[in-house]
């Protein structure tokens, strides 16, 4: 015979106890007041414990979540856009400067590479040619105006860093403040 | 339109469609509010949390692997936000309680008049307010939240006979409340 404790009545309760466990629950709460009490007032427990009903957020709430999640992933694609132009700017400055190269080595080194001269020859040529006209291009006048659009390009990129992460500040402070 | 599951919202997000991420906060917000109010106790600092919590969850959606139910992970991280908040301000909590054994005992919350005013609705409401920051949380998720006691102890990293007892306990003392009122007389 088990003992009925308020364990058993719980579990009676939720329905986890044995059946010969079950029958003897049963009986008691048959023969005793006082289980019957205990039983009645933990029912009554249950049943308006399960008709509790939610509590309500502000209306607001989820229109003004939203606005901070896209504005805090919107901080990060504006970022990669920048990244991603200054990094597209600097590849074709660097593609048209080796075009540059390349076509003045071809002017400069007539129909040596067509002549009987081994592929090394004609390889050292070209590198040579190269490196010259690279030497040109690095050289007085073409130095300084490569330093210049490097300048410049820096400057603006600069420019646009800050404003964009004051930008960036700015709305992340606006999205807290909401 | 379709219900949508849980994964799909998540998967629709994680594509770039941010705003299907209101699918999954309207989904849930209730819910987990009404576990942190009665966690928290105060009402402002709940939505407060909760809106953390959602930030929180959306940033770490890429880490969710989906082994566990969404709510289940969401339900975790509400959980540990509210220990923390809780921990921070210092007040009693039951993370610095030593286990699931210490007592607690409601009647000691009211002045017997204040029973003999209430209707059992609203002395239930009320006391499950009152009831330590864990063992309302599983009142909240078993009862409202329609959690099984499995979830529940996942969500609170803890054993499912811990859960039970919690449970068990919580029932025991509101029926003590009102075994010992009035109410009794009236209800039963």
């Amino acid at each position: 015979m088990i003992q009925i404790t308020d364990e058993i009545l719980n579990k009676y309760l939720d329905g986890e106890l044995s059946r010969e466990d079950t029958e003897q629950v049963k009986s008691a709460l048959l023969n005793s007041d006082e289980i019957r009490r205990k039983f009645s007032a933990l029912k009554l427990v249950h049943t308006k414990l399960s008709s509790l009903k939610e509590d309500e957020v502000s209306p607001s709430f989820t229109q003004n979540l939203m606005i901070q999640i896209i504005k805090k992933s919107s901080v990060p694609r504006q970022q990669k856009y920048f990244i991603v132009s200054v990094a597209t700017f600097i590849t074709l400055l660097c593609l048209v400067i080796f075009g540059f190269s390349i076509s003045a080595v071809i002017s400069a080194t007539p129909s040596s590479i067509g002549d009987s001269k081994s592929v090394f020859d004609s390889f050292s040529n070209l590198s040579e040619g190269l490196v010259k006209s690279i030497k040109q291009l690095f050289s007085g006048a073409g130095l300084s105006i490569i330093c210049s659009i490097f300048s410049i390009i820096v400057l603006i990129s600069g420019y646009f860093f800050f404003e964009m992460q004051k930008r960036a500040k700015a709305s992340l402070s606006n999205g807290q403040q909401l | 339109m379709r219900n949508l599951s849980d994964q799909e919202i998540i998967d629709s997000v994680r594509k770039g469609n941010d705003s299907d991420y209101s699918i999954i906060v309207n989904r849930y917000k209730n819910k987990a509010f009404s576990m942190l109010k009665r966690m928290l106790k105060n009402e402002f600092e709940s939505e407060e949390v909760l809106q953390d919590c959602f930030l929180k969850v959306y940033n770490s959606l890429n880490t969710f692997k989906g082994e566990a139910k969404f709510s289940t992970w969401f339900y975790r991280i509400v959980y540990n936000t509210a220990l923390t908040r809780l921990s921070s301000q210092k007040r009693k909590t039951e993370t610095e309680m030593t286990s699931v054994e210490d007592h607690f005992n409601l009647e000691s919350e009211y002045r017997s008049d204040e029973i003999e005013k209430k209707d059992v609705n609203q002395l239930i409401h009320d006391t499950i307010s009152k009831l330590p920051e864990r063992y309302s949380a599983v009142i909240t998720m078993f009862y409202l939240n329609e959690m099984r006691i499995e979830e529940i102890s996942e969500v609170m990293g803890i054993s499912v006979s811990n859960v039970k007892v919690m449970l068990h306990r919580s029932r025991n003392s509101l029926r003590d409340l009102i075994l010992n009122s009035r109410l009794a007389k009236e209800l039963i």
